[in-house]
């Protein structure tokens, strides 16, 4: 399985508390298939607390976007092998390496976050449906991931305008093929699937992220304005 | 790794033969540019580009972060459908109790996750604390019941003998406060239950500002409405904190249970002991 194989779902069914789509309301327009709008700056002042000085150069809202937007898929493989290590359900090479790549997604989103500052979008709420617990569907769903998120960082490479940003997505980007490679072989596919990689636009990626499911709508724990019906 | 001198001049070789390419294809991007191409020292027939030095990442990525293990992690999760909790994990057990996806208070309900297993045939159960009577009662719902899991590393503990509540976080007591519990005509259940939601800016002084409701319910008040759960919350009457002053609920100070609030997630289980 890879991640054309995945079933196509409304965007609603994936982003049910609205996280993606604060990630996509970020984006450039040049960036996002025409329905996206700019965002403002604020990056700079982010990486001015504690960044290194090449980073604290201004940074055009477009690569702030990108930046989101690859925050937004780090949360999903963060939570995805989180969540597996957690119920060790798996064994094996399959539960070798979520520990291993689940740490190396963490580090991702630490790194994101620590750039964007307040500007990082918020992380949504993921279902991953029991695909975590069983390792065919872990393994199934992890090629899924790891090819999306290799094609999604290359897809957006020629829009990142600071050769800065496009140095530290690069960083990542190829890793994340290593991670593609690993799980393929695992799954006993070929570790690379074509001779050239193609890269995905972001309306695609995130038309098979929603096409998961996985992204469900955070639990309504709180009320306001209800008067308690406890025994008191 | 040592390589026969035959062996050396093939790497040669084809090393010069990726440098024209190299060559070209620089020479090529550079055009227009103003870009310089120049000759390596000694070589008289195929240029090398000196080509510029990678930038500086405009951010590094920190060292791959391990999952902390932690023997206070608990997890919950919110239920999707209406559901029937049974005694194993199969269909073929009988029913222990029956959940909705709301509570009376409009939120997701929710339970506790304890277990897990998959059958046979492949299907996977999850083993769960349940919000109904008799206290505490578990049973099994398919996976497929469940939303999301949630993790949290609180426990909250309520002595109903010290008249006292403890809210512990990786095991170590973070807020302890005095509590008004039930009267010995209404008394708080004891065992184990979790927190299911929190409420605030309702319009009702006897609550306090903030009320918890949790999976708990009162044995005796089974025909109050919304089925007589017990909730944690503030007061309007101070001074019958600590006591046996309620029907049930547990009543702390308002300035104890806003800091409560700040400190305690959703989720979170709780223990009532005698």
């Amino acid at each position: 399985m890879t991640f054309r194989d995945i079933p196509d779902l409304a965007l609603d069914e994936l982003d049910k508390d609205g996280a993606i789509r604060e990630a996509l309301d970020r984006l450039p327009r040049s960036s996002r298939s025409g329905f996206l709008k700019a965002v403002g700056g604020g990056l700079a002042t982010a990486i001015a607390l504690g960044r290194p000085p090449a980073a604290a150069a201004a940074l055009s809202r477009g690569d702030i976007a990108i930046l989101n937007y690859a925050l937004t898929l780090e949360y999903l493989q963060d939570a995805f092998y989180t969540e597996a290590e957690r119920k060790k359900a798996l064994s094996g090479p399959a539960a070798q390496m979520a520990r291993v790549v689940g740490a190396v997604e963490r580090a991702h989103v630490k790194a994101l976050r620590d750039v964007l500052g307040r500007r990082a979008v918020a992380r949504p709420f993921f279902d991953f449906r029991g695909v975590t617990e069983k390792a065919p569907s872990f393994i199934r769903t992890a090629v899924a991931f790891e090819d999306l998120g290799t094609a999604a960082y290359k897809g957006q490479a020629h829009k990142i305008e600071s050769p800065q940003v496009l140095a530290a997505a690069i960083g990542i980007h190829s890793v994340e093929a290593r991670h593609a490679a690993w799980i393929r072989y695992i799954a006993g596919s070929r570790p690379a699937a074509d001779p050239f990689d193609q890269g995905l636009s972001q309306a695609a990626t995130l038309r098979l992220v929603r096409n998961t499911g996985f992204v469900g709508r955070r639990p309504r724990t709180r009320a306001k304005r209800k008067k308690p019906p406890f025994t008191g | 790794m040592s390589l026969s001198r035959g062996m050396r001049l093939v790497v040669v070789a084809a090393l010069a033969g990726a440098g024209v390419g190299v060559a070209v294809a620089s020479v090529r991007s550079d055009v227009g540019k103003g870009g310089v191409a120049h000759s390596a020292p000694g070589s008289s027939r195929v240029g090398v580009v000196a080509l510029a030095d990678p930038p500086q990442p405009a951010f590094e990525v920190p060292a791959p972060a391990r999952l902390q293990p932690s023997a206070f992690e608990v997890t919950w999760a919110p239920i999707r459908r209406t559901v029937t909790a049974r005694s194993g994990p199969g269909r073929g057990f009988e029913a222990v109790g029956r959940v909705g996806a709301r509570t009376p208070e409009g939120t997701t309900n929710l339970v506790l996750v304890l277990g897990r297993e998959q059958t046979g045939a492949g299907s996977l159960w999850v083993r769960v604390r349940l919000p109904v009577l008799p206290n505490n009662t578990t049973g099994w719902v398919p996976r497929s019941a469940l939303g999301g899991y949630a993790v949290v590393r609180t426990h909250l503990l309520v002595d109903l003998g010290d008249r006292r509540a403890t809210l512990f976080h990786n095991g170590a007591a973070v807020f302890a406060a005095a509590v008004g519990i039930g009267t010995a005509a209404y008394p708080t259940p004891t065992g184990r239950f979790y927190v299911r939601n929190k409420l605030t800016r309702y319009r009702n002084p006897f609550y306090g500002p903030v009320a918890f409701g949790t999976s708990a319910r009162s044995a005796v008040l089974t025909d109050w409405p919304a089925g007589g759960f017990v909730g944690l919350h503030g007061t309007n009457r101070p001074g019958l904190i600590p006591g046996r002053v309620s029907h049930g609920c547990i009543r702390l100070h308002n300035r104890a249970i806003l800091r409560l609030a700040a400190l305690m997630p959703i989720g979170t289980p709780l223990t009532i002991r005698a």
